[in-house]
């Protein structure tokens, strides 16, 4: 009992961080409860920058048509942080997407996840890929 | 046959007595809330004599990121889910108003489309308070005279002049007029007033007026950890002072590798790729 309570309760902390951190603009119009897996997905273009990184995407619906899709990130000095580049996606890159897409059906969201071809994970949130942990502190406060 | 040093005594009573009378009955009031006046509801000045201490090493990049930024300066509510019942934010009546008639441009709240956000449509200053609810990186360089705090996002500085007092009457400005002093050889105490009433106190849209008295306190709570307690003091706006926190780790990504600079280009783009397609009705930003 007490260990399925620690879970909820983990599950709970992780959820109010995740909406804290991906709430920009419009958080309240993704579906922040599941993931979208989107597969095979063809990177058309990168952006990388402020206010937030733009990642556009291909990929076919259920019913085999193509469509274009555009997720964004935190800004480009917080991806860094969690171990990406300007360089971490190119053009005709193949890639599974995890997204938390618009609730009214519109192809945009909050990317969460993506998988490399390669099986290389990059991943949108979570603790700093360098920072304090490379320097043996304490991670991230509150 | 008193003993001559009771007369003394006697003598120095009848002398100082009244003198300490006057100077209580001296003591101005408090300042009703319409008179425009430096004098809040907490001292602006430095302490006197300043505390002794030695002085905290703030060298490094001190990151907010997950879990740290938050949407609202309230202690109580920094997700931003309370707006308006925040328990620790004691509004006047206008100001609750006016933080209502707002619409965010993040945050639960959020109305991106319809955002009166200051910045987002033309990157007036973040200011004081609200400059601490973006996942970016600060800088402190330390002076002997001057603290120096540099921030990536805007990008922007302030100087808090150390030891210091602020003017009789400063020219209000974004980021106000800032002293500051060591405590306890672990704090940065940084003390603003001079402000302008552009800004807003975070991304919920709480105001502020040139009376804003706003106190930071930066403490090196270990090697790689800052935490900063901010104390909001408005008698134009709020009944009473507020808290605010926020915590800062170290970060070796390096500082201004990404300088995040304010563009109401970016700011549109950004709304027109990603925001207005999830948006029920949305048409246009503006």
């Amino acid at each position: 009992m007490k260990s399925k309570l620690f879970i909820l309760a983990a599950v709970v902390v992780v959820l109010s961080a995740s909406v804290a951190v991906l709430a920009h603009h419009g958080g309240n119009l993704y579906d922040t409860t599941k993931a979208t897996e989107l597969k095979p997905a063809t990177i058309t273009k990168f952006e990388w920058g402020t206010p937030h990184n733009q990642i556009y995407f291909d990929v076919k619906n259920a019913k085999g048509e193509m469509q274009h899709w555009v997720g964004s990130t935190e800004p480009a000095g917080v991806m860094l942080e969690r171990g990406w580049t300007r360089r971490s996606l190119k053009e005709g890159d193949l890639v599974t997407v995890f997204i938390f897409a618009a609730k009214n059906g519109a192809t945009v969201g909050n990317i969460q996840k993506i998988i490399m071809a390669d099986g290389k994970e990059l991943t949108t949130s979570g603790p700093p890929a360098g920072g304090a942990a490379r320097e043996g502190g304490a991670g991230r406060g509150n | 046959m008193r003993p001559p040093w009771m007369r003394i005594v006697l003598l120095a009573s009848m002398v100082a007595l009244p003198i300490l009378l006057e100077a209580q009955a001296a003591d101005p009031p408090k300042p009703p809330m319409d008179v425009y006046t430096l004098k809040n509801f907490l001292p602006t000045a430095p302490p006197s004599p300043l505390p002794a201490s030695s002085v905290p090493d703030l060298s490094g990049d001190w990151a907010l990121g997950l879990g740290g930024i938050g949407q609202s300066l309230s202690a109580a509510d920094p997700a931003g889910r309370m707006r308006g019942k925040e328990p620790d934010i004691p509004y006047q009546p206008w100001a609750l108003e006016y933080t209502m008639k707002q619409f965010p441009p993040t945050g639960p709240d959020a109305a991106f489309e319809r955002t009166t956000d200051p910045n987002i449509h033309t990157c007036e200053p973040l200011g004081l308070g609200r400059i601490y609810m973006y996942p970016a990186k600060t800088k402190f360089v330390q002076t002997p005279a001057v603290v120096y705090i540099l921030h990536e996002l805007g990008p922007a500085f302030r100087i808090v002049w150390l030891n210091a007092r602020h003017p009789e009457d400063p020219d209000p400005q974004y980021w106000g007029h800032s002293i500051g002093w060591y405590e306890n050889g672990d704090t940065l105490v940084v003390d603003t007033v001079g402000v302008n009433d552009r800004s807003w106190l975070d991304q919920l849209g709480h105001p502020h007026t040139e009376r804003l008295h706003f106190i930071e306190r930066y403490k090196k709570t270990d090697a790689n950890t800052l935490s900063l307690d901010m104390t909001v003091d408005d008698p134009g706006a709020y009944t009473a002072p507020w808290p605010g926190k926020r915590n800062f780790t170290k970060s070796a990504t390096g500082f201004m590798r990404y300088m995040w600079v304010c563009s109401v280009r970016d700011n549109y783009e950004h709304y027109d790729k990603v925001g207005k397609s999830g948006n029920p009705g949305a048409t246009s930003f503006k």
